[in-house]
């Protein structure tokens, strides 16, 4: 968009064509803009003043529904809601263990995502095709039927524990635990990741691999300071949407975590439908939202400054 | 410039064209929603219900009655059941059309207590005479159609003499560790049934009726004990590590495949797992007693915005016939009538444990429930 508005001429500065920035380009950007404005910024919006307390217009209905509804008792709302969210004891454990869940599941993510991408890179071969068309296989399964499976495969009766029971060991049941969780959505978000790592690293030219081996660079050096540092990109972006995607997820933690401490979407849809308080769970949903962003912050901040760096900028 | 402008031969032809096509849309336009033909049911519940309505009552009706269109909206475990309120409250406020003409669902008594079911009368639902009074009364408007109670499952093989009171019970528990489970609440009827049950343990008669009647946010502070009671359990249900089943099926599931001896478990789910060969013959099920777990009615609404109430009020009628009410008892559900049992079928009622829906302990308004629920949540699993 940003270049449809401005030319870069040939010495480098900034100049318009024409007298100002081109009306064209602003009308032909603007019809999404304001989709996004108004069937995703307005509803936040509005779910924003929810939260602070206001209940009439939009917000009229839920507030008759909900339960521990707090009304606004000053000309910017009231931080009643938040204080329920932030006092309760549920509230604590289940940031910690969404935080690290994320953290832990996105940093296997790319640990696995960045081994076969980089085995099939330096080596590959028939195995390496293998290895990652087999770890695309989670892209094509429903969401519900992996986490399904996963809880069949590690549950007090599942496969591990008999396999393993035959042994004479005696396999711990991993259901109901933050382990499955991890195990779940790692396998649930490789797929992704490893296109994106995979594809970055298959764009780096064999030419500079070949020029760093004559000059005796093992193969450590070559991983760390040129195939690294060239996908950067793919690896930043399969971080950024591995991690936001793992910090509001439902399914896998609904089906493979314990009841108390849980993930914050689950606890979302627990306070917003079994226990009737929809200002509590958007209050919570905010907070995702704002780790979100900070998240989505970096994305950017890394998107520009590639962008500088191939002059699009 | 030339391209730009259609050739002055082609206008008249497309003016022609547009006008013909125009008036073909709108003869085509339906004509809005044929009141009188179509009926819509909104359920909200586990599939045994839904399969109840779709496989059973919807076509019976349509051979009763066959004018009339029924389509069913189905929503698992009432997860859109606030949504739903929502768009039923703000309908009515609006002057609108719901969208929606029949409810079966744990909301339709929030809705009543709200004022906004239409409340039926002998006059236009004859069959509503053969129904308990205080049962109808406490709908507020919705209209009892069948009723189920929580029973206690156990295993027949391992446990000879099942405990036959709330205390008999906990005793089990305590002395069998890993062996008994109940589901969260907030994710099936029979978990929260087992909760409220000990709750209740520790409360007088008048509070338990207080909190069945109205919401009472002040009695909460007397399910401390009853809660901490359930937190002491952790160590001896199953897994033995404070997590609890997600919901009603993987209770079921449980007791089928031997991982626990006994569970609590909703009366016709029981019974249709019996039937359908999922459950084991050596499972069987008992009630216990000071206090018996909850049971009750389940309640169809009709929204006073419906713009289709003779559809809704004939479609309720006949499901409170004994016709129906033979399919509700002896078809896959199993369920508990509504209507006495001397106007049903001999046959169904004979492998039919009579139990007395006067008889069966509520559970509390939804308000308390929910309040309940949340409680739980934070004090027991985990703990």
């Amino acid at each position: 968009m940003i270049s449809l508005l401005r030319n870069k001429n040939e010495e480098g500065s900034f100049t318009t064509k024409g007298e100002g920035p081109s009306l064209l380009g602003l009308g032909l950007s603007l019809p999404p803009l304001l989709i996004v404005l108004v069937f995703v910024g307005l509803p936040i919006f509005i779910g924003l003043t929810f939260s602070l307390g206001f209940t009439t217009g939009p917000n009229r209905v839920i507030a008759i529904i909900g339960q521990q509804i707090h009304k606004k008792n000053h000309w910017w709302g009231t931080f009643g809601a938040y204080n329920d969210v932030i006092h309760d004891s549920r509230f604590l454990g289940d940031l910690s263990l969404t935080i690290v869940v994320t953290v832990l599941s996105t940093t296997l993510v790319l640990l696995l995502a960045l081994s076969i991408g980089l085995y099939q890179r330096l080596i590959g071969g028939r195995k390496a095709a293998v290895l990652v068309t087999l770890s695309i296989v989670p892209l094509f399964v429903p969401v519900v039927i992996s986490a399904w499976a996963i809880h069949t495969f590690y549950s007090g009766d599942g496969f591990m524990r008999t396999l393993f029971s035959h042994m004479g060991i005696n396999f711990p049941t991993l259901t109901s635990t933050p382990s499955a969780i991890v195990i779940g959505t790692v396998w649930t978000s490789l797929p992704f990741a490893i296109l994106m790592i995979s594809s970055g690293l298959q764009a780096i030219p064999d030419a500079l691999i070949e020029s760093a081996k004559d000059c005796g660079a093992s193969a450590f050096r070559i991983v760390v300071n040129i195939l690294i540092p060239l996908a950067k990109t793919p690896i930043i972006i399969a971080a950024s949407f591995t991690s936001i995607g793992i910090l509001g997820s439902f399914t896998i933690p609904f089906f493979l975590g314990p009841n108390q401490p849980t993930m914050l979407g689950v606890e979302i849809s627990n306070f917003f439908g079994s226990y009737n308080r929809p200002q509590q769970s958007l209050v919570m949903a905010f907070i995702v939202f704002a780790i979100a962003s900070g998240i989505a912050v970096a994305y950017v901040r890394s998107n520009i400054k590639s962008a500088r760096e191939s002059d699009r900028l | 410039m030339e391209e730009f402008m259609f050739k002055k031969s082609m206008r008249k032809p497309l003016a022609l064209f547009a006008a013909v096509s125009l008036s073909a849309i709108g003869l085509t336009v339906p004509a809005s929603h044929a009141a009188s033909q179509t009926i819509q049911v909104y359920i909200s519940a586990d599939t045994n219900i839904q399969d109840l309505w779709v496989k059973t009552l919807v076509p019976a009706f349509k051979l009763a009655y066959p004018g009339y269109d029924v389509n069913v909206t189905f929503d698992l475990h009432g997860d859109h059941d606030a949504q739903e309120t929502a768009k039923i409250t703000a309908a009515a406020v609006l002057h609108k059309d719901p969208g929606v003409d029949l409810i079966d669902g744990g909301f339709t008594t929030t809705l009543g207590a709200a004022g906004l079911l239409y409340r039926p009368t002998p006059g236009l639902i004859p069959n509503i005479k053969d129904l308990n009074k205080t049962v109808l009364a406490a709908g507020k408007g919705g209209i009892p159609y069948r009723a189920s109670s929580v029973l206690l499952a156990y295993n027949s093989t391992n446990v000879p003499t099942p405990p036959a009171t709330l205390d008999d019970l906990l005793a089990w528990i305590k002395a069998h560790p890993g062996k008994f489970t109940y589901n969260a609440p907030n994710g099936g009827g029979s978990g929260y049934s087992f909760v409220q049950t000990v709750v209740d343990k520790y409360l007088s008669d008048a509070d338990r009726k207080t909190l069945v009647a109205q919401a009472a946010p002040d009695l909460e502070s007397k399910w401390a004990e009853g809660l901490e009671t359930l937190r002491q359990l952790n160590k001896y249900t199953y897994g033995q590590n404070g997590t609890y089943p997600a919901n009603n099926a993987e209770t079921l599931k449980d007791l089928a495949t031997g991982l626990v001896d006994m569970g609590t478990v909703w009366s016709d789910q029981f019974s249709s797992a019996l039937k359908a060969g999922t459950m084991p013959a050596n499972i069987k099920v008992t009630a216990i007693k000071n206090p018996s777990l909850t049971g009750g009615a389940s309640y169809l609404g009709i929204p006073n915005s419906s713009i289709n109430k003779v559809g809704a009020r004939l479609l309720a009628n006949w499901v409170l016939s004994p016709a129906a009410q033979n399919l509700i008892v002896g078809g896959t559900l199993n369920g508990f009538p509504v209507i006495p049992l001397n106007k049903l079928d001999p046959v169904v009622t004979a492998a039919f444990k009579g139990v007395d829906i006067l008889n069966l302990r509520a559970g509390y308004l939804s308000a308390n429930a929910n309040d309940l629920k949340s409680k739980w949540a934070s004090t027991v699993p985990g703990k």
